[in-house]
């Protein structure tokens, strides 16, 4: 079927971009290999590990190769504006700001930086001393209540963990974090917690949770609980599958679809055909035979060696897994690593991605442009050691939004404006 | 492809490696959402995997329940063929501890269709009565809610034969596996007239069953019978250049990759049929996209609901039929 674009990778930065573009009226269709970046992360956003974000997404942006220098603080602002809206609109408002860190509590008790968090994790905030209960089930895994209590009381956070009996369901075995999430939406399950919290608070004035607070209408639930607890009560992410992520999934994509965008989830892109300096068709993995998928221009958001945009092997080999383009990576296998594990620069083969142009094109090792009708987004990118800087989500919402932008043209620039709340230019 | 039978069939189990337990499969499994008795893709089919050695007892006969939607295999990001591994867990259980009747029968399908045809109405009226229904649970063991289809008295083929072909220059090899013969002809009836429409001679090619039911009971070397037979009987066409088009996602996704992968069949026979077997909406998109598909369609001023098929999924190819229909004027799915 003939698309307009057709955006590779259901991450971040391949919805923000697909959502830009199936929004300004484009046809378009998105490819994933599967679920991966938003169902492994906590569901927050991460713009750079700083006191004052914004400063540091401009420091950053002035290393020339950097992402952020790609797509910094306007096309950050736009999509992040863009994303509160539909988070908004779904009931799950977006709490914190671009221009301050919060430090929220992790499952192991430690304080993690956020700029933007949902409402449900906010009175987690340890710029409070208000003593926390924390409180989990035997039943779920990886979340031990004790364990985050004591980490917090370290760091001076006054905490107590204890475990709730689990309330009487059609369950019994061991089961994921969406599970609970299931259970959550049920009223005489919340009734059950509720009131094993109000007995347990004891002085606790807020109580944490792991963040399995219902599938859908976290904020709902979480109010409930507050108002049955007597206390606010707040969401702690929990190692995967991340409910907060799988929610931040859902409504973008949601929001995508009902934009008229088409998903196909379960497709890996194994290779492109090219003419020239132009991508001509794209090919996925089906059973029997390839399919073969055009469209006049593509959005390539694979993500990095984690998201599996990029992969490595024992010869020092790095390849780009969907197209086959050229890496930005270090000569030699021994470049990869600094000496220490630690070392405060991070590791080189973090910043190895895709070599971009202003506008977002892929380069070779030449610098010249490889494919014109190809934009790359996300951490695909090469120049940003991501999870050391903070800015994975960042990154993924300002260079998703700003390829976006590129495909659009001028008339992608004005909705920018638009979205950032800023009027838009006179014409 | 340039890869050897034993490699291929390795690398199918050898996917498990890829597995890194996140669990994403769990959380979007349909089964272990309802119930306790089925633990969850990653349990039943990576984890597990590593523990059924050839000749030793099977761990876990909770994969008993995957019920082979594959919504597994789709959300996997690493490419584990989940959905598969718990299909040979399955018969490497149904291999040493045996079917229950209730298995055997409803796994043919295509006998049921021959014998129950002939008597439909008598067929039709035992199983919906309610008290009959009642003595079937207690003997084969189905439930009396469970819904049955019924026969329709015709057969597809039979309607075709008296039909007669219609000759044109081109031609495919209608596939229509049991549903459509037996069940439900109109819809046998509707694609040949979609076919010929676009310009093809429709071949009423010999075949059988494609086996899915056995495969999905763990009726493997039954399941093998049936895929050869299919192999004799459609490779002559598909040697002459026709492709083989089907109505049921199940029958062509049978051909085209479960029946050589799960029963480890890699000839070059095999391929070719796999290769040339279509999805009738895909071989339909497949023509539109070359310019080739005939949209002097009537408006259809109608929203309908449209539910994509289980076995749709693991053709791994969208939804072709919504992007066909949606060429339709008037037509919202």
């Amino acid at each position: 079927m003939a698309y307009d674009v057709i955006v590779i990778g259901a991450g971040l930065a391949g919805l923000t971009g697909g959502l830009r573009l199936a929004e300004a009226g484009r046809r378009v269709l998105l490819l994933a290999k599967g679920h991966s970046h938003t169902h492994w992360s906590a569901g927050t956003i991460g713009v750079a590990y700083d006191e004052q974000p914004l400063a540091a997404v401009a420091r950053l942006a002035a290393q020339p190769d950097h992402p952020y220098a790609r797509a910094g603080i306007p096309d950050l602002t736009a999509a992040v504006a863009r994303l509160r809206e539909l988070c908004a609109a779904a009931n799950y408002p977006l709490a914190g700001a671009l221009d301050r860190n919060t430090r929220l509590p992790t499952a192991v008790g430690a304080l993690r930086p956020a700029a933007l968090f949902p409402g449900t994790m906010a009175a987690g905030d340890a710029a409070s001393h208000a003593p926390i209960l924390v409180a989990g089930f035997r039943e779920f895994r990886d979340f031990f209540p004790s364990l985050v209590a004591a980490n917090l009381t370290a760091q001076g956070l006054p905490a107590r963990g204890v475990y709730l009996d689990l309330p009487r369901t059609r369950r019994q075995l061991d089961f994921p974090t969406t599970s609970f999430g299931r259970l959550f939406e049920d009223r005489a399950f919340r009734a059950d917690v509720g009131r094993q919290l109000r007995a347990a608070r004891g002085d606790a004035a807020r109580i944490a949770l792991p963040a399995v607070l219902g599938l859908r209408d976290a904020g709902a639930v979480v109010n409930e609980l507050r108002e049955l607890s007597g206390v606010p009560v707040f969401e702690i992410p929990t190692p995967p599958p991340s409910v907060p992520g799988i929610r931040l999934y859902d409504i973008l994509a949601e929001a995508f679809q009902r934009a008229g965008g088409r998903l196909q989830i379960g497709s890996w892109v194994l290779r492109g055909e090219g003419e020239g300096r132009r991508l001509r068709a794209i090919y996925t993995e089906a059973a029997a035979r390839e399919q073969r998928h055009t469209a006049d221009y593509y959005l390539l958001a694979t993500g990095g060696i984690a998201g599996g945009g990029l992969r490595t092997d024992h010869t020092g080999a790095i390849v780009e897994t969907a197209l086959g383009l050229p890496v930005a990576a270090p000569a030699q296998r021994t470049d990869w690593f600094a000496p220490r594990f630690l070392a405060p620069e991070g590791h080189a083969i973090y910043r190895a991605g895709i070599g971009a142009s202003a506008t977002l094109r892929p380069l070779d090792s030449q610098g010249v442009v490889v494919y014109e009708n190809v934009v790359v987004a996300g951490a695909a990118l090469a120049g940003a050691d991501l999870i050391h800087e903070g800015a994975y989500e960042g990154v993924a919402l300002a260079t998703g939004w700003r390829a976006a932008g590129e495909l659009l043209g001028a008339a992608g620039e004005t909705r920018n404006a638009e979205a950032a709340g800023l009027p838009a230019a006179d014409h | 492809m340039s890869k050897q039978p034993e490699q291929l069939d390795r690398s199918l189990n050898l996917t498990l490696d890829y597995c890194i337990k996140c669990n994403v499969c769990t959380s979007a499994c349909p089964v272990a959402r309802v119930t306790d008795l089925f633990p969850g893709p990653k349990y039943v089919g990576p984890q597990a995997q590593r523990f059924r050695q050839p000749g030793q007892e099977s761990p876990d006969h909770s994969v008993d329940y995957c019920s082979g939607c594959r919504v597994c295999n789709m959300v996997c990001p690493t490419g584990v063929r989940i959905a598969e591994l718990n299909a040979r867990a399955r018969a490497q259980i149904v291999a040493a501890h045996g079917l229950p009747l209730r298995n055997r029968l409803l796994g043919r399908s295509e006998v049921m269709g021959i014998l129950g045809t002939p008597v439909a109405p008598l067929a039709n009226w035992t199983l919906h009565t309610p008290v009959l229904r009642w003595a079937i649970e207690k003997t084969v063991r189905v439930h009396r809610k469970a819904p049955l289809p019924s026969f329709a008295g015709h057969t597809f083929r039979g309607w075709f034969r008296k039909r007669g072909a219609r000759p044109q220059a081109k031609k495919v090899v209608y596939f229509h596996g049991c549903s459509t013969n037996y069940y439900e002809p109109h819809v046998g009836e509707a694609a040949v007239e979609v076919l010929e429409h676009n310009g093809f001679e429709v071949l009423l090619a010999p075949q059988n069953c494609c086996g899915l039911p056995l495969l999905s009971n763990g009726e493997f070397r039954a399941a093998r019978r049936y895929h050869r037979n299919n192999l004799r009987k459609l490779l002559p066409y598909v040697r002459q250049g026709y492709a083989i088009v089907g109505t049921s996602t199940s029958c062509t996704l049978t051909l085209k990759e479960e029946a050589p992968e799960l029963l480890g069949l890699h000839s070059d026979d095999v391929r070719l049929l796999a290769e040339n077997t279509y999805d009738i909406f895909e071989f339909l998109r497949d023509l539109h996209e070359r310019g080739e598909l005939r949209t002097d369609f009537g408006r259809i001023e109608q929203t309908l609901p449209y539910h994509p098929p289980c076995q749709l999924r693991a053709h791994r190819i969208g939804h072709p039929a919504r992007d066909v229909l949606e060429l339709v004027p008037g037509l919202r799915l």
